[in-house]
């Protein structure tokens, strides 16, 4: 690698991560309309099942967990902007730990892949979610927006506890 | 003295109270393992699992490791997944295709009909040992299908599955029709847990009250993205099924993929759902058609398999692993047949409000669990009311509380037969 594409690279790294980190606080401070605003028009928020191959299941092929498209993406925030998402009312804590991101730009598109560590806590219970993200990120007005987000749980089922009501 | 166990009902006054104790003791809930789960027809798995000979998937029921396969002869067999030689799980696979398995810990190979095929060292085993039949793979000892749902039972007697079954059994049918094809269980299943004493799940999954309440966000989700133009109002009936099962079925405001259609669906969608009503038609004749089409259905077959045929179709069983806890399974079942177009609509609308990530499910995850939290004060506050409609002439509402009075006087009649 040229010193010139070294240099690049770690400005894409340093530009996703920082971008990731964000969103992550975002999350945990349940900014969800800024959230939201970080996708692009076109977008899908996805989290497959843990019983298949997640970096290459197809969600119009196998049942997963969340399938949103765009539209979606918006009416879940606007569900759980509201006292009757009981699940998240009132809301738990989270805490999103994002590392070991890697990033690589393919055209337009810039691919990132991240591990995750998301804790929830509420009424005395403390639950952990574990897994990897894959990000297909787009360039919009100069700013980064994500195109496809999915969340892969690298856990042998969701146990001990039910709730992606929280955002992974 | 110890509070009573026993439902405290009134049938001319419209009185039916479940005491909080049966959600809590640890005793009850060994009870309930004996009466119930030792006992019942209880759900294994669907053919479409298992598509070739050879096929094979393991699962646990009522806590009893599984091994499920189809043998080059098309039969299938539900075998205890355990090794008769030293007690270890032989298929540590969830699912494949193999004629064999090999045990890991002494390397004893069973053939998928269960048969004992090699025993290394025989040597040291009189010559005819292989052919014991204590040295088998364990078959369930009851084992019967219902159309392509397989069923076990761990109770050596008992009735046969089609009478156990009872007037559900026709609501099997609704569901297996709307395929010419065959029914087939997508890939991809959901696997959680909820903080719940497994009968409040099995009240939930047929609770026609508790919508317009726990879930107003996800019927406010339904007029935002289907527009007004889809507003039917939920409405229909409940219906005892004998045995402890009961269905609610019912009209309301989602797509369902067998042939109601919304607007989200597009004038392509129109097209393909109106053939799929028209095949529906001249296969089961205007009323079943209509029927199957039109309606949502959300049954509980006793004790623990439920088939909710709503915006898709969901085969969702709940086992206890103790009072306040249950491990969950959901599947989506769908028409082999179905275009891709459409499959995706069906996974689309199943998440949309369906399991751990659906806009619906973690809420009633939520009152199951509030539930559990508050049943800690069961010797204060002692009974659940589940009298709604006892008294209503003219049928059961579908928002009314038949369908859990049919299930607990089945959980109380078999608590009772079996004795403390």
């Amino acid at each position: 690698m040229t010193r010139e594409a070294e240099i690049d690279a770690m400005l894409l790294q340093h530009r996703v991560q920082s971008f990731l980190f964000h969103e992550a606080d975002l999350l945990d401070r349940w900014q969800l309309n800024e959230w939201e605003a970080l996708f692009a028009d076109e977008a899908s928020y996805l989290v497959p099942p843990t019983d298949v191959d997640g970096d290459f299941a197809d969600p119009s092929k196998s049942l997963f967990y969340i399938f949103d498209d765009r539209t979606r993406i918006h009416e879940r925030v606007v569900r759980l902007e509201k006292k009757g998402a009981h699940s998240e009312f009132p809301r738990s804590k989270t805490r999103h730990l994002v590392s070991n991101v890697r990033a690589s730009a393919d055209g337009d598109t810039i691919e990132a892949t991240a591990s995750f560590a998301v804790w929830r806590s509420k009424d005395g219970n403390t639950d952990i979610f574990v897994g990897h993200y894959a990000y297909k990120l787009v360039e919009i007005d100069g700013a980064l927006r994500i195109a496809e987000k999915k969340c892969v749980l690298d856990m042998d089922a969701l146990r001990p506890h039910a709730r992606i009501s929280i955002l992974l | 003295m110890e509070q009573s166990l026993r439902p405290v009902v009134d049938e001319t006054r419209g009185i039916y109270r479940v005491p909080r104790r049966a959600f809590v003791d640890p005793g009850v809930f060994e009870r309930e393992c004996r009466a119930i789960f030792d006992k019942c027809w209880l759900y294994l798995g669907h053919a479409s699992e298992l598509p070739n000979p050879g096929d094979y998937v393991t699962r646990k029921v009522a806590g009893r490791p599984m091994l499920f396969t189809r043998d080059k002869d098309d039969q299938y067999h539900a075998l205890i997944n355990v090794c008769p030689h030293r007690g270890a799980v032989v298929c540590r696979e969830r699912k494949g295709s193999s004629p064999a398995f090999q045990c890991m810990y002494h390397g004893w190979v069973f053939a998928n009909t269960g048969r004992l095929m090699v025993v290394p060292g025989h040597a040291g085993y009189p010559a005819d040992y292989k052919d014991d039949p204590g040295k088998q793979l364990s078959h369930a000892p009851r084992f019967d299908r219902f159309g392509d749902f397989f069923f076990v039972s761990f109770a050596a007697d008992g009735e046969d599955l089609a009478t156990y079954l009872a007037g559900a059994g026709d609501y099997l049918k609704l569901v297996s029709e709307q395929s010419s094809k065959g029914m087939t269980i997508v890939g991809g299943t959901q696997e959680y847990s909820i903080r719940g004493n497994w009968k409040l799940l099995a009240e939930n999954s047929v609770d026609g009250y508790h919508a317009a309440s726990t879930h107003s966000t996800y019927l406010e989700y339904l007029k935002n993205a289907n527009g007004s133009t889809h507003d039917t109002r939920l409405a229909g009936f409940g219906h005892d099924l004998g045995n402890g099962h009961a269905v609610i079925e019912y009209f309301a405001p989602w797509g369902r993929p067998i042939a109601n259609w919304i607007p989200l669906w597009g004038e392509e969608g129109k097209r393909e759902i109106e053939a799929i009503q028209q095949d529906l038609t001249a296969r089961l004749g205007q009323e079943r058609a209509e029927r199957i089409a039109k309606q949502s259905r959300n049954m509980i077959i006793f004790p623990n398999l439920v088939i909710n045929d709503v915006m898709a179709i969901t085969v969702r069983t709940f086992w206890p692993t103790a009072p306040d806890y249950m491990e969950v399974n959901a599947w989506a079942l769908a028409p082999a047949e179905e275009s891709e177009w459409l499959r995706k609509f069906r996974l689309f609308n199943f998440t949309e409000f369906l399991g751990p990530g659906g806009f619906a499910t973690p809420d009633d995850v939520e009152a199951i669990e509030k539930c559990q939290t508050g049943y800690q004060a069961a010797r204060e506050a002692q009974y659940n009311d589940i009298s709604r409609g006892m008294l209503r002439e003219g049928g059961s509402a579908y928002d009314d509380e038949l369908q859990m009075r049919c299930f607990w006087n089945e959980w109380d009649r078999r608590i009772q037969e079996h004795g403390a």
